[in-house]
Parts: structure tokens; sequence; C-alpha cells
């Protein structure tokens, strides 16, 4: 039977120049006519016509749609039962209105027909003139088997011009021909095709010649599949340590602000996570204008809020600076208390005028979906977040090593009275350094928003982690604060999959309290100059 | 090297070959110095000479990255804390002077005398008639009788530094570091304090840190000149003070 | 350091205030009718007990903050630990009468499907072994933790940083089902404690006494602690830690004495709360209740004792009344309590009462403790 079906197959491609020259709506009058053989001999010309229409009328006529129409005897398709029942042109698609019950009869399917009409389709899509769907079809292929697809796929392999489709379409044929009685030396050589394909579904295709009765197959497939198992573990150590960079960037984006207003200024802000809330707040407002007034923006929607987000938090943190900050400098216990009251009242202003459930903020087009990384799929957001915490980690450094600002900031982080001396405002110096601090926990606002509940709270559950990391790394050296950032992110994203998520976190926790019992200054202590309370 | 070290007999503080560093500056590099039992020692020099961190790696707040620090011939300093060393019986006076400032003068002193130092000590503690009588006594020295139940806090400044000497006699240390005593004091008080200090030398080594030349002269000691971290010149004021490596270092070249 | 005595007025007028309210209001509950105008309902009365707790807790964190320094952000793990203790000897009395029925295994294991009882509930079936508890379990947190925290002199911001992370560790724990703790709901339905019924009015005024009772006890340990030498070392490494140290004093050692003084007695606290308010659940170590603490004692005043048990009184008060009747200015009206205490008010509300009552008496002294004459 099945070499019966090879050879109609077989015979509808070497006819396919002269089944050409039947149209395929002569073809597809022919369907319902003859026995299941002939239909079948009728299915693999449509298969040879390589007529993109095709493909649907063959599904159509697996799925059982296809009908004959009794008043003029046309093959209609017919969706939906009883009194619902629509009618479809196979062939274009059109909708040709409702059918009524009994004025149509089936056109009967069996197994057999069945299986030359997938073979018809495999043969049709492998040699669509798409490269994606002849590549979906390989690996359609590829996930499903069929020793009857041989011959169509080394058709189709033999006129690949493309080398993804046709490596896609050879790994499909081994696969095939693994499923067939092929003899074990040619099995042996597919087991090292389909092996190279890697990842799950080459071990889906594998795992069943584990135990092969053939001891070379079975042999070369332990060994592949040991192989491919080995390649997945890296992959999941990358995935791991990506995992990690992105939570790690988190951590960055959260913590680097204070980096500058705990590290460099030494004095502790508990309103930090407040401002990151009010940057996201900051993009949820932006988005609602582009929304209402101009839609054609969205895509713009981060970039325009990121300077306002900027804007909005550093206002904030100035005012918090002049009006609280300055009056409690060198007592920076008091500070905390101060601020942290701050944060209070920051979330409760939140509360009340945006309410408390969390708000939704968009994911412009370029931030949606992902892309694949070698056996990584890598998100968008996540990627740009992490490009995101990096730049603004860089343009730190840079405004302060290379700016009159950062050279004043240092000056009067150092020594402040010789600062004043040389002319220094440093009354005007800390409210912007403090300004830029709360700057850029609006800027780590904005991207957060894109990956977190944008709700009033959520300042509070980046607070700790960020004094955590700032103190990991060494209060005062921003570069500690990146190596904390992603030291922390990854190790975290390591031990989650051993012992889950919260008491990976936990561990965290407790390692960093003994971590700063053993050295108090962090992981990269800046001399001098110590922020202690 | 402790076999040299227990051929000098009396000595009471020896330091041998000391370094120091800190992010690869050379805060101590190769200091070497004996004090002897009842010796009054002046150590001078510009800043950044190491004055203060010799007196922290005396006292066990830095530890030297290489050298010997031996205390009364046969303890090797360098590896107690400071609770420790004071408890040997080194008491060392801060430069900014550093008492309890929302304690009375009485409790400063009370807190300082030789004693117990333990958790339940001090919880069990009483003060006795003889402890009360040597309180009198202290308070007497530093001129503080009068301001003994003031807060410290409301002191002047040259009363700190007599409160904080007093301090430090309560705990009848047998090594007294003096850092910058005369700081911020009036000639009058600064003579009186060199006078104290001479006093208490003899019974007890004393080595002062100072700047000031004139409270140098009046305390009429052996002077040793740090520069870089090291001893660059030592003997009599008169001496050192001839010294043209001395005369460099504090004129600049 | 003579002219003061062990009571003075401040901590007389207080006890006092205290005795008449550990009487006054259980026989207002008790005798007095219920029309009566001046009548306590039963509810009102574990109200208070509950504030008396927290005042207990306010003494506790004074102790180490307001005489030592150590402003620890992670009180309430202490606090919580001492009611876990108290709550998992409640569970355990429950016995058969849970919704389970199960003699040994509390509802939430039964429904958890807990085979046997985790080690560490065993015991606790036992009254005398969940009170040894109840300061054993602060206790030895306190003690490990401080051990650890003080010898590598971890000071100032960054002690306070660990704390913070140490209660938040500990929350993140005791939401895990996996804890043994009873997961996100904590210990609850607690039915009797030594065979009296939580909910009958005679155990109600027994516990509201006995939190007085600890209130007051709390008060006078902390102040023969902060009045003998130990205290007074204690002030000196607050004002002059370095000066501490060169004086031959151990700085570790009675920093780690003084936190798990006040860790137990924290412990005691969270002990006596839990049968009054019926539950103790992971909320308790939240970060945000551990820095409320604080702003109890800084409002009422530190290093005062009684100043901190004033300053919880007056603000838990303050918070049920305001979050009844005005429930969004609540967290404003917290938080502007941070900003402004700390700003306006640093010797606090008693510091601000004494000065008024001193008159036109010279300049108050700093430190309040010592300024009685």
């Amino acid at each position: 039977m099945r070499i019966l079906l090879t050879l109609t197959v077989w015979f509808g491609l070497l006819l396919a120049s002269a089944a050409s020259a039947q149209s395929l709506e002569d073809l597809a009058r022919q369907l319902p006519e003859g026995s299941f053989n002939d239909r079948a001999e009728v299915v693999a010309k449509i298969g040879a016509t390589g007529d993109d229409r095709a493909v649907g009328l063959l599904n159509a006529l697996g799925e059982g749609e296809l009908r004959v129409r009794e008043a003029d005897g046309a093959v209609i398709q017919v969706k939906g039962r009883g009194s619902k029942a629509v009618g479809y042109d196979p062939l274009t698609g059109d909708e040709l209105g409702p059918v009524g019950s009994g004025s149509t009869e089936s056109i009967r399917v069996n197994n057999s027909l069945r299986r030359a009409v997938r073979a018809a389709i495999g043969l049709l899509t492998l040699s669509s003139p798409d490269a994606g769907k002849r590549l979906a079809a390989a690996n359609t292929a590829f996930a499903a088997p069929d020793p009857e697809q041989i011959e169509a796929l080394d058709t189709a392999i033999a006129k690949e011009g493309d080398a993804a489709v046709r490596t896609a379409m050879e790994q499909a044929r081994a696969a095939a021909v693994l499923a067939s009685d092929a003899p074990g030396a040619e099995k042996v050589a597919a087991i090292g095709i389909v092996a190279r394909r890697g990842g799950t579904d080459a071990l889906t295709v594998l795992n069943p010649y584990r135990g092969d009765a053939d001891a070379p197959v079975a042999e070369a497939a332990d060994k592949a599949i040991a192989g491919i198992e080995r390649a997945q573990q890296l992959w999941n150590v990358g995935q791991n340590v990506w995992f990690g960079l992105s939570l790690g960037s988190v951590l960055l984006l959260a913590a680097v602000g204070l980096a500058i207003t705990f590290g460099v200024m030494g004095v502790i802000n508990m309103a930090h996570g407040e401002l990151i809330m009010i940057g996201a707040y900051t993009t949820y407002v932006t988005q609602q204008v582009i929304r209402t007034s101009f839609p054609g923006l969205f895509d713009w929607s981060l970039l325009i809020a990121a300077p306002l987000a900027f804007l909005v938090a550093g206002a904030i943190g100035v005012a918090i600076e002049r009006f609280i900050v300055r009056f409690l400098y060198g007592r920076a216990l008091e500070t905390l208390l101060a601020t942290w009251g701050v944060s209070l009242i920051l979330q409760q202003l939140v509360r009340t005028f945006f309410g408390p459930s969390n708000r939704e903020v968009g994911n412009p087009s370029w931030m949606s979906g992902a892309f694949p990384l070698g056996g990584l799929s890598i998100t968008w957001n996540r990627f740009y977040i992490v490009i995101f915490a990096v730049a603004i980690f860089v343009g730190l450094l840079l405004l302060l090593k290379r700016t009159l600002f950062g050279l004043q900031m240092r000056a009067v982080t150092q020594n402040r009275p010789m600062a004043s001396e040389m002319g220094i405002r440093t009354a005007r110096v800390d409210a912007l350094t403090f300004g830029l601090g709360a700057g850029i926990a609006g800027l780590a606002g904005v991207a957060l928003s894109q990956i977190d509940n944008v709700s009033p709270n959520l300042g509070q559950s980046y607070i700790i982690d960020s004094f955590l990391v700032v103190v990991f790394g060494g209060a005062g050296n921003l570069w500690g604060t990146f190596a904390a950032a992603f030291t922390l992110g990854v190790a975290n994203k390591f031990m989650e999959p051993f012992v889950g998520a919260v008491l990976a976190k936990i561990l965290i926790l407790v390692f960093i309290i003994l971590f700063i019992q053993k050295r108090p200054r962090g992981l990269f202590p800046t001399r001098g100059r110590a922020v202690e309370g | 090297m402790s076999d040299e070290v227990r051929g000098l007999k009396g000595t009471q503080l020896y330091l041998n070959d000391v370094h120091r560093s800190f992010d690869g500056y050379k805060a101590i590099n190769g200091l070497s110095m004996v004090i002897t039992e009842g010796e009054l020692r002046a150590v001078v020099g510009p800043n950044g000479a190491g004055k203060t961190t010799m007196l922290d790696i005396i006292t066990g707040k830095t530890r030297p990255d290489q050298g010997r620090v031996i205390w009364a011939e046969h303890t090797d300093l360098t590896k107690l804390d400071e609770a420790s060393t004071a408890r040997l019986g080194i008491g060392r006076k801060f430069q900014k002077p550093t008492v309890f400032e929302t304690h009375t003068v009485e409790d400063n002193l009370m807190l300082s005398l030789a004693g117990d130092r333990g958790v339940k000590a001090s919880l069990l503690f009483r003060i006795a008639k003889a402890q009360k009588a040597r309180i009198d006594e202290l308070l007497e020295l530093v001129r503080l009788t009068s301001a003994r139940h003031r807060l410290a806090g409301s002191l002047s400044h040259g009363q700190k530094q007599w409160l904080e000497i007093g301090m430090l006699l309560a705990q009848e240390p047998k090594l007294l570091l003096v850092d910058e005593p005369a700081a911020g004091m009036t000639d009058a008080e600064t003579m009186r304090t060199a006078e104290l200090l001479r006093d208490i030398a003899g019974k007890r080594s004393v080595v002062v840190i100072e700047h000031d030349m004139d409270f140098v002269r009046a305390l009429d000691c052996k002077v040793t000149v740090l520069h870089r971290g090291a001893v660059l010149a030592e003997g009599s004021l008169d001496h050192v003070s001839a010294n043209q490596e001395v005369i460099e270092v504090y004129l600049g070249r | 350091m003579a002219s003061t005595s062990f009571i003075d007025r401040r901590l007389g007028v207080f006890l006092a205030l205290l005795a008449v309210v550990t009487v006054g209001v259980p026989l207002a509950n008790t005798a007095l009718s219920p029309e009566s105008g001046l009548h306590v309902p039963t509810y009102m009365l574990s109200l208070i007990g509950k504030y008396l707790c927290y005042a207990l807790l306010a003494v506790a964190l004074d102790l180490v903050w307001g005489y030592c320094g150590i402003l620890s952000l992670g009180h309430g793990a202490f606090f919580a630990l001492g009611g876990y203790a108290m709550g998992m000897h409640l569970m355990r009395q429950i016995g058969s009468r849970g919704a389970y029925g199960n003699p040994v295994l509390p509802d939430f294991m039964v429904f958890l499907g807990y085979e046997k009882l985790p080690w560490f509930w065993h015991g606790f079936d036992m009254f005398w072994f969940a009170c040894l508890m109840v300061l054993l379990a602060p206790g030895l947190l306190a003690f490990v933790f401080g051990w650890f925290a003080f010898r590598s002199r971890v000071t100032g911001v960054y002690l306070s940083i660990i704390t913070q992370a140490m209660t938040y560790a500990l929350l993140l724990a005791f939401f895990r089902n996996e804890m043994g703790f009873g997961g996100n709901n904590g210990l609850t339905d607690f039915k009797d404690v030594l065979g009296f019924s939580l909910s009958s009015d005679g155990t109600r005024v027994t516990l509201f006494v006995l939190s007085a009772l600890a209130l007051g006890g709390g008060l006078l340990v902390g102040r023969w602690i902060t009045m003998t030498k130990f205290g007074k070392v204690l002030v000196g490494v607050r004002d002059a830690e370095s000066r501490t140290r060169f004086l031959g004093y151990r700085v570790e050692q009675f920093k780690l004495f003084v936190f798990t003084v006040s860790a137990m007695m924290a412990g005691v606290a969270g002990a006596l709360y839990v049968p009054q308010v019926g539950i103790i659940n992971p909320g308790e170590f939240s970060p945000a209740n551990s820095i409320e603490i604080v702003i109890w004692v800084a409002l009422g005043g530190r290093g005062t004792l009684v100043g901190a048990a004033l300053g919880a009184l007056i603000v838990v008060a303050a918070k049920s009344w305001l979050t009844s009747a005005f429930p969004d200015a609540w967290l404003y009206a917290l938080g502007l309590m941070f900003i402004l205490v700390t700003i306006f008010l640093p010797q606090g509300v008693l510091g601000l009462i004494e000065k008024l009552g001193r008159g036109r008496r010279e300049q108050p002294e700093p430190e309040a403790v010592e300024a009685e004459a």
C-alpha cells in the first residue's frame, strides 16, 4: 500500500509538467470522482501543480470540509454545521453564502487518501516560492517524520537554493529515513544529521532509537543524545547567564542612582524607590497623553518619557535635598528616617491621584517579542533594558569624569571646605548631585515600567535590593555598584533552578549580610572618606 | 630578633622595621624605635610623616604589613586590638579631644578607672572609696574639681584636652601616647600641659606627638624626627634641629 | 550620678499612670455596667493591651538605639519571633478541635499534607517550653547576628541596612509554606491558653494586666541597665566608640549583650501581643513595620525609655483613630511625623514637655538622660 502511494506521488512528480497543463480548477472538479486510488492520483497531480492555492484545497479535503454542490456539481468548501453552514470557494476562499442542509454531498476520505493529501501538501509547501514557507514545511516534516516524504524531500533538496532551508530539509529527510526501514548504516548516518540540529525536537526524534534492535543504530542514538544534552546544558548555562544579566541590569538601574546619593554623597535616601516609581508613573502619564492625542507617536513614548521622568524625579530630588536632607547632613540615621517619611508621602500621593491598583504601561512595538540567539530566546524588552542600564552607567561615569559639574561634585565630596574656598557653590552642587541621583532613579522607572507592575508599591520592592547592591559593591565606587549588580543578578539566577526563586533571594540576602561582616566596606572599598553614621 | 629585644633591658616599647601602606601609599616605611621605661619622648615630623599611623599601629587599630611591635620585651602588639593594648597599659589621647560629651566629668573619669572591663563587672559595678579618692585626686591634677558635675560636652577645648589626659591617667597606663595635646590651647595652658607631661614621665613612659616647637622645647626630652614613615633623626632638640636633612624637610628644598 | 535616683520623676510619673491604667481599665471593664459612660468594652481593653505590647517593643528598641546608637531596622523580627513562639503553643493547644480534627497536627499542616510534626514544633505543646522559646528564639537570632556584626565593627547606616535585610529575609522565608509556619496565613484560630478561653473576658483582662506588668518590668530593667556603669559605657559607645575601645572596653561584647536583651524584650512583647490579637503572620516581619517602631521612639524621645513607650502609645493610638476616621490621611500623617520629628524635635515629645516644664531655666543639656536635677 505504502509503495503504491509512494509510486503515485512519484508518478505525480514525473507528470509535473504534464499536470500543469491540466488547470487546478479541472483537477479539483475530478476530486469527487472514481475510486479512492483514482482520487489519490488526482491529489498527487494537484500536489504537482505547485500552485499556492492548492494547499487550501487539499487542507479542506483532508479536514473533510469539501463537498459537492448538488445543484451544479461544483466542489465547494463548507464550514460550520446545519443552519450555520457557509460555503466558500476552496481555491480563492471567497464566501459563497449559506448552504442549506441536504443541498451538498460530502466527498469521502479514507486513511490512504489522507496520507496522499499530506504528502501532496508537503510537496507543495516544500516547493513554495516563499523560503519561509519552505522552511516551515521542512520543520513540520522533521517534527512528524514520514518515510513517504523522503522522495518529495529529495526533490526539494535538489532544487533548494537557500542553504538554511536545505539544511532543514536534509534534517527532515534524515528523520524520515530513521522512521523508514532503511539499512542500519544509512540510519546511523541519518542520526548524525539529526544530531547536528540539536535542541529538544532533535531529542524527540532520536529518543525512540535508544533501544533500537540494530545495535550500531542504538549506539549512535545514545551518543547523539548525550551530545545534544550536553549542548543543551551549555545553553542552559547561557540562558541562566542571560537571565542573570537581565536581573543584574534591573538591579543596576535601581541602584545606580543610589550609588550617587548614598555612595558619593553619603546620604541615605529611603525615598529612592519612590523616585523610581515616579519615573514609572511619568511614563504612564506620557503614554496616556500620546494615546489620546498623538497615537502615531506611541512607539516613541519611552524615548519621550525618559527625559520627562529624569526631570520630574530630579526636581523632586532637588526639593527633598533643599527642604529636608540639607538640615540633616552628618546625621545619617536621621536622614534615613526623614526620607522614609518622604517615601510614605510620595506613595500616598500617587495612590491618591492614580489609585492603588496597577496602571497599564504598554510596550512599544520595538520592545515586544523575542529574537533567537543560538539556543536562547531573548526578549527585546529585556535586551533593551540591559542596553539602557549600561548606557546610563556609562553616561554617568562620563558625567563624573569628564564634565565640570562632575569635577565640582567630586571636589565637594572629597573636601568640602577646600571646594568652598575655591569658589564652588557647595550647596548648589549638593542639590544638583542629589537631583542627579533622583533623576537617574526616574530613568530607571521608565525602564522598569516595561517589566514590572506600575503601582504605588513599585518602589518598595527595589529599595532594599538597591541598598544592598551599593553596599556590597562598596559605597562611593560606581564600578563596584556595576560589578555587584551583575554578580548578584547572575548568582541569583543560577541558584533559582536548584532552590526556587524565594529561597535563592533569601540566600543572597544572607550572603550579603555575612559578606558585609567580613568586608564592611564592600567589594571595592573606596579609600579615605567613609560613609558612616 | 627577639634575643636582641630581650637584650634591651628596661624597654617599654620596641618597633622594628615596621611597614604599612594604604593603596600603595607608604605611610610607614621601615620605622624602628625604642622607648624605654619612664621615658618622655617627643615625635615630630611634617604632615604625612606617619605619626598618627604609628600610634594606630602601636594601639592595634591598624595592622602593619610587616615588622614587629614588642611591648615590655615580650608581647607582640601586632596581633592585638585596641581594647587589648589598652588593657596591657597603653593609653592614647587623640588629636581631637575625645571625651564622653554627654557624661559628667566625674563619670568620664569613673569610666576610665583601671579595673575589670567586662560586661558582668560593669553591670555589677559599685564604686569603692579608694576609687572615689583617686577621682578626686585626678580632678585636682587636671584642675577640673569645680567642673566635676558638668557635662563634658560643655567644657572648653583646653579643659577637654585635660580631661582626656586625666582619663588616660585614670587607666594607670605604663605608656601614654599623646597626639598634639597643645592644639587649641593658650600659651599658659600649653606650658602647664608640658609641665604635667614631664611630671607623668618617670613613673610612666610618654610619647608626645607635636608640631609646636615651643612646646617640644618645653618638654625638654629626646626628640625623634619622622619623615616619610621612617626615622630621619633622633637626639636632643638642639641636635636634631642642627641636622641638615631635618632642616631641608622642615624648610623645604 | 549620685544625685540621680533609680526612679526619677519621669519614670515615677509614667509608672504611676501605668498603675492607674492597669487597675482602672480592667475595673471599668468588669465592674461597671455596659450602660455606664465609663465602661470599657472588652475589645477596647484588648486594643489598649496591644498598645502596651507595642510600648514594650519601643522600650526594647530605645535600649539599643537611644543608649547605644544601634539603629536596628529589624526589631520587628524579634517581636514576630516571640509572637510565633507563642502562636505555636496556641496552635498546639487547639488539638483535635481544629477544622480537620487532627489531635497533633495544626490545620494548615493537615491541609498541606504533612505526615508528622516538623522537629521544631516539638515541645511547643508545653507552656513553659513556649515561654522559654519566646526568649530564646529572638535572643539567639540577635546573639548570632550581633556576634557577626559587632565583631566585624559594622556600624551606623551599614548596620541599619543589614538589620533591615535580616527582617526582609525572614519575611520571605516565613511566607514560604515549606518553612512549616503556616506560610502566608500564619498562625491563627487560637482557642485557649492554659485552659482559659481566649475569648473570655477574664482571660483578656489577665492578658491586659500581664502586658501592663511586662511594660512596667521592661522599663525597670531598662532603667537598671542604663543606670549601671554598663549603661554609661553604652552611652560612651554611642557618643565616642573609639574612646571606649581605647579605654579597654570590648565594645562588641557590650553591644552584643544589650542587643540580645533588647531582642528578648521585643520577643516578650510579641508573645503577649499574639493572644490578644488572635493571629501572627509573616507581615509582622515586613521592613516597614520595623521602621515604624523607630518613629515611635523618635517621636517619644530617644534615650529616655519612658519617651519610647509614650511615643508608641501616641503613634499607635493616632493610627487607630486616623485609619478609621480618615483612611487616606494616615500615611501622610506618618510620613510627616518622620520628617518633622527628625528635623524639629530631636528630643521627641518628652524632651519638649520637659523643656516647657523647665520654663525659663537654663538651656536643657543635650543628653536628657543625665539632665535630671
